[in-house]
């Protein structure tokens, strides 16, 4: 591993300031990517600029949707009680990332910067219509996180450039969301495949009810979804995003649309997991086939979108693991 | 068996404590004055001429203390079982991870720095990196000397007559299976410290797991070298994990050793993560075609085997392995007629060793996969299938093996009734059960010209012990198990025993710890010596007391008198005495232990071992039809074990065995395309976490075998040999679908469902 | 261009020279003598060379070492007092669950963060704060128990 210098500013500015005076320069987050990328030397670096004292990055802001620091890490996002329950896609993410290790050093910002096809954290940003606020030796810019991701391991960002954070906008009543990440390990694994669903449905008192004592028994998930027909609950809104199966995190739109405004029905899941496997283009790889994984998507995104729906219902409720969806 | 005080008792494992608090030295904590730091530079084909070697630039490089290629080595030098791989390569590489260079430097860093600036000039050759394409009329030879890229090791068993019991079989099944290269995955990477006294004797600091076998292969390697009559000692640091991997000597470790007679200094050669993945041996892969006759009431009527082992480049141990596999083929479930050919194949992949089962998992999976498809066709309950079959104690098998204790029956029937089986079978749902058995050597196995085991115990004046043993500790508590031998014998508490374990200037000849041997082997050593001390202190006693040395006892370190319980005295009180007298003595006993078993003959007949270790596992799974995902929901894992010496002990090496066995089954497999390994990392090589365990239940069955010590047999392998089928066969009875190439993943497992639901629209 | 660091070692402040390339885990083995804390991977993989920084489980070997500054950190040397092993060690030792040792030390320290914060974890608990710990030996069950026989003793 060559040598380089490490730096420790204490500011957003200071270490913009810095990376503008240097060639061959890197931030480092938490460095689990970094880190290891380094002693692969995949990357060789004469300078590295850490980012962990600047304090101002590590905030949590939930006063207006939800804002959440590019050093804020995963742990940090696994404890947050809000997150977790009106942004349950996220904790769903962020709790399955590396082990408990890499959780507690590993950031949110790191991981989407790092920019992989299976980065966790993309598929619920990018549901939940994340924003990426970007500040340089040129001011501040937003991003939409769609438009964040060039291919693998590249994003918009300037050298000069820091992410500083994500912002989401407030969500709808009636809203949930889910993260599926499909692995071969139970733990410390990259996903085949993940993907992530928020939908907003309209719901009265009365159905919620009812769609409880539904969601209540363990039932398969087709028959909950055939009894689920006749209380026609309809979508107002869908976001489905997927992970590893093009060269950066991707929305599935056109199955977004099949979805928004219909009457939920298995019917109508399985032609949007359907969809959005159309919308996809994995490849084979040692962590996974493509096949498989066009097939998975059909799977995930139908049980994703249940699981969205079961914390809508039932908000309270811990979701069995042992649940499929 | 009488009242026993230590034996049978859960004692924690007596170097614990050391490993606990982290002061443990492994071998990557050592590090001696002038240590040097090896890197060894790997070819960069599977397959190549090599034109040229340049180490001209790497020789500039400050701290670079000596570069060494093939021609530093002795001319002709090879090492392996076939003797066919020369330890630094110089015309040709016949593999991804062949030795071309190594460099020696002051530091790790300027070691691998050293090896960036090494050019190699190579002409690459079109490989081959599939067994049947090697076997093929007009394949290229990769061994030009060896004529044919099949391996002369003709393994073939014949008993009784096959064609016959064919005829006469009411019922048939026969089926392919294939199976994956796995690897050890030691959490402690490979490594060795080679070191030169002034007068060229050498000491290696290593991981081996065959001390003495070690030993004697560096000797010859000094020889080879011009270093005639010189001294090899090997000292075993704490070691990071075995299950196998270590049982022959390595390329790595002849390299350290060429270093360090060039340098004069000690050299460290460790392994990174990568190279433990690429250029260490894995289990074999193997192709087995199978089939299993039996008559209208089950009964079972003849087996035959033929198997394809890829061996990959070179030769070690693993090419010996279908000498273990015919084990279970001959003898697992009683079959009269059996016929087994396996043949070993050059490829330009990687070479295969030893892991923990020695070729039993994959020929265990063949067959116990194959007994299933048996009872379907003949329409018995696979449950009934075994039971009709189960060995029995006193059998005599084809093979030649003398069954003395055999648990097989006990434990089918704990994994029946603990699975619930006549509930949960044939319950459509997705949720399944089934059961594979297994049959190993549990007394030692002669595959060595010994199979001996040695020990010494010496005693000091207040009846504290030494005891040195040639049995090697590599996490599985061989130090505890003999040292709770040792006390029980000799009535002291088991913290007034020493056991010292690695260092071959002390510890007598031990072939190594392999085959579950270690307990049964080494034991029988220690009681040997054991026995041996508490004679010599009854008979100095039975002076003292005028009493027959056989009306005496010892518990807790006092001696008395079983006639006169007046009549008692410390043990220390009696030792002294004899020392501290005029022509005084100290006791000291050694003790040889060799069983009584018998190397194979030229038909692989024979009794290779002196007893023989059964098992049962039962698995419930529930598959995940949409995803093809496999979960099991329960899992028993019943072992005839003759006696737990350790119950804890025991029962880590049954959880342990079983989780190895579980990742072989459903997840773990080296990737190798071309010759070269994809996925060389914990990340991508998926060995299980605490989160992928299921609830495993240990059941353990005791025989009380006459021969072991205490009546103990091995357990060290059994753990994972039946897991694989015990899964298949459950899946099968989830959804009807038959994996036959491990590991079942969930790909594999939802192409096959779909391929069913295909038929079905048909 | 080597910098001095000064931060708090198992209770004791220490204050050395390192080159800013370092990882944490090549300060402690190779410069302060520290090799209870092992090196499984090198890419934050198993988890053996699992210390505790800021009251929180981080693998050593992808930590830079100048992180290490001002930080709060314990490795398994930091358990014992005077000679006396912690509960969790000797947990560890009676419940079997130490084979051959090599992921022992990282996977005590990772159990000893969860208890620090947790210490009444759940079964899944346990789990979670050992999941980055590979072991090869054990089959992991042992464990679980010796940890879980800690939490219950407090």
């Amino acid at each position: 591993m060559r040598s380089f210098e490490y730096y420790k500013p204490n500011s957003i500015e200071e270490a913009i300031k810095i990376m503008s005076g240097l060639d061959n320069a890197k931030f480092i987050a938490g460095g689990t990517d970094v880190m290891v990328q380094l002693r692969q030397k995949k990357i060789s670096p004469q300078h590295l600029i850490s980012l962990r004292n600047i304090s101002e990055l590590r905030n949590i802001d939930t006063k207006d949707g939800l804002k959440i620091g590019s050093l804020v890490t995963h742990d940090d996002i696994d404890k947050n009680e809000y997150i977790k329950k009106y942004y349950s896609a996220l904790t769903d993410a962020t709790s399955r990332l590396g082990s408990k290790q890499i959780r507690n050093v590993a950031t949110i910002g790191g991981n989407i910067c790092n920019a992989a096809p299976s980065a966790d954290t993309a598929c619920p940003l990018l549901i939940f219509d994340a924003k990426a606020v970007i500040i340089g030796t040129k001011g501040e810019r937003e991003v939409d996180l769609n438009e964040f991701f060039l291919g693998p391991g590249k994003t918009v960002l300037e050298k000069d450039e820091i992410l500083k954070e994500f912002s989401m906008p407030r969500l709808k009543e009636n809203t949930g969301s889910a993260y599926i990440k499909h692995t071969r390990r139970e733990a410390m694994d990259l996903p085949i495949l993940g993907v992530a669903t928020r939908i907003t449905i309209s719901l009265d008192k009365d159905s919620q009810i009812r769609c409880r004592d539904l969601l209540c028994t363990i039932d398969s998930i087709s028959n909950i979804l055939m009894q689920l027909k006749d209380e026609g609950l309809k979508c107002e809104e869908a976001r489905i995003a997927m992970g590893v199966v093009a060269p950066k995190p991707i929305r599935a739109k056109k199955a977004e649309e099949a979805l928004a405004g219909k009457i939920i029905s298995i019917e109508l899941f399985e032609e949007v997991g359907e969809i959005a496997a159309s919308e996809a283009q994995p490849r084979d790889s040692i962590r996974g086939e493509a096949w498989y994984r066009k097939e998975m998507i059909k799977v995930l995104v139908k049980r994703a979108l249940m699981k969205s729906i079961d914390r809508i219902v039932r908000p309270d409720e811990e979701i069995y693991p042992e649940r499929l969806w | 068996m009488e009242n026993l005080k230590v034996v049978g008792k859960k004692i924690p494992k007596l170097d614990a404590p050391l490993k606990a608090a982290g002061v443990a030295q492994y071998i990557q904590d050592i590090k001696l004055p002038g240590m040097l730091y090896g890197k060894i530079l790997y070819s960069k084909y599977p397959h190549a001429n090599i034109l040229k070697i340049d180490t001209s630039k790497a020789e500039k490089l400050a701290g670079v203390k000596a570069i060494v290629i093939a021609k530093d080595m002795p001319p002709n030098f090879r090492i392996g079982f076939m003797k066919d791989n020369p330890p630094l390569k110089s015309k040709k590489v016949l593999s991804i991870r062949d030795e071309i260079a190594a460099v020696a430097a002051t530091s790790q860093e300027i070691a691998e720095e050293a090896l960036s600036l090494i050019e190699v000039e190579y002409e690459e050759l079109p490989g081959i990196f599939d067994p049947l394409e090697a076997m093929k009329e007009g394949a290229p030879i990769l061994h030009e000397e060896a004529k044919s890229n099949v391996l002369k090791l003709p393994w073939r068993l014949v008993c009784g007559d096959v064609e016959k019991a064919k005829d006469e079989s009411a019922y048939i099944a026969e089926d392919t299976f294939s199976t994956q290269w796995v690897t050890h995955c030691c959490l402690g990477t490979s490594g060795c410290i080679a070191h030169f006294d002034m007068q060229n004797n050498l000491t290696l600091y290593s991981n081996t797991q065959i001390p003495s076998l070690a030993q004697n292969d560096f000797v010859e390697a000094l020889n080879a070298f011009g270093l005639k009559n010189r001294r090899v000692r090997i000292i075993q640091a704490v070691i990071g994990g075995g299950f196998g991997s270590k049982l022959d000597t390595y390329a790595y470790e002849y390299i350290a050793i060429l270093l360090a007679l060039k340098t004069k200094k000690p050299v460290k050669i460790i392994f990174t993560r990568e190279e433990e993945f690429f250029a260490t041996s894995p289990r074999q892969c193997t192709i087995t075609k199978i089939s299993q006759g039996c008559d209208k009431e089950g009964r079972l009527t003849f087996r035959e085997v033929e198997m394809i082992l890829d061996n990959g480049a070179y030769t070690s141990w693993g090419a010996t392995t279908p000498s273990v596999m015919m084990l279970p083929i001959s003898s697992l479930y009683k079959v009269p007629n059996v016929k087994y050919t396996a043949k070993c194949v050059y490829t330009n992949n990687t070479y295969c060793q030893a892991m923990r089962g020695y070729g039993n998992p994959q020929a265990t999976f063949a067959i116990e996969s194959n007994l299933d498809q048996l009872a379907e066709k003949a329409d018995i309950d696979p449950l009934e299938i075994r039971r009709i079959n189960a060995n029995e104690p006193g059998e005599i098998t084809p093979q030649r093996f003398k069954i003395t204790s055999c648990g097989m029956k006990e434990c089918i029937e704990e994994v029946a009734k603990r699975l619930n089986w006549k509930e949960k079978r044939g319950k459509d749902k997705g949720r399944g059960v089934g059961m594979a058995s297994l049959i190993h050597v549990g007394g030692g196995a002669r595959v060595y010209k010994s199979d001996g085991c040695g020990t010494i115990i010496k005693m000091d004046d207040f009846g504290k012990v030494d005891v040195f043993t040639g049995a090697s500790d590599i996490g599985q508590g061989s130090d505890t198990v003999i040292a709770q031998i040792v006390a029980e014998v000799l009535g002291i508490p088991i913290e007034d025993v020493n056991v010292i374990n690695n260092d071959t200037e002390v510890c007598p000849w031990d072939v190594g710890v392999h085959a579950s041997r270690t307990t049964f082997v080494a034991g029988n050593a220690a009681l040997g010596a054991a026995n041996r001390i508490r004679q010599q202190i009854l008979d100095a006693a039975s002076k003292i007391f005028e009493e027959e040395p056989s009306n005496l006892d010892i518990k807790d370190s006092i001696i008395f008198s079983t006639k006169n319980s007046e009549k008692s005295i410390p043990l220390g009180k009696v030792l002294r005495r004899i020392h501290y007298t005029t022509g005084g003595k100290m006791l000291m006993a050694e003790y040889f232990y060799d069983p009584a078993n018998e190397n194979f003959d030229k038909e692989f007949k024979g009794n290779l071992s002196a007893s023989y270790a059964y098992g049962t596992h039962g698995v419930e799974v529930e598959v995940d039809k949409e995803t093809g995902k496999v979960k099991i929901l329960n899992y028993i894992a019943a072992h005839d074990v003759g006696k737990a010496i350790n119950p804890l002990l025991l029962e880590g090496q049954i959880y342990g065995g079983g989780l190895q066995g579980i990742g072989y089954a459903l997840g773990e497999k080296m990737i190798y395309k071309d010759g070269r390994l994809m996925n060389g990392n914990f990340l991508d090589y998926k060995i299980p976490t605490v989160k992928d365990v299921p609830p495993i239940q240990p059941v353990i069955v005791e025989t009380e075998e006459k021969e072991g010590p205490f009546g103990a047999k091995g357990i060290g392998e059994p753990g994972l040999v039946p897991t694989a089928p015990a899964i298949a066969n459950a899946i099968y009875d989830a959804i009807g679908v038959r994996i036959k190439d491990l590991p079942i993943t969930p790909e594999k497992v939802l192409a096959a469902i779909k391929a069913k639901e295909g038929e079905k629209k048909i | 261009m080597r910098k001095e660091i000064t931060f708090t070692l198992n209770n004791e402040e220490v204050t050395v020279e390192v080159e800013p390339k370092w990882t944490l885990l090549y300060l402690l083995r190779e410069v302060l003598g520290l090799t209870g804390t092992k090196e499984g991977c090198g890419y934050g993989e198993c988890g053996a060379c699992t210390v505790i920084i800021e009251g929180k489980a981080v693998n050593s070997c992808i930590y830079p070492v100048l992180e290490a500054e001002g930080k709060n950190i314990t490795t398994i040397e930091g358990l014992s007092k005077n000679g006396e092993l912690h509960v969790l060690q000797k947990a560890f030792i009676e419940k079997g669950a130490v084979q051959c040792g090599f992921c022992t030390p990282g996977m005590i320290m990772s159990a000893k963060a969860l208890l620090d914060e947790k210490p009444n974890p759940t079964e899944d608990d346990i789990k979670e704060a050992i999941e980055g710990n590979l072991c090869r030996c054990t089959g992991y069950v042992m464990i679980i128990d010796a940890i879980k026989s800690v939490a219950a003793g407090r």
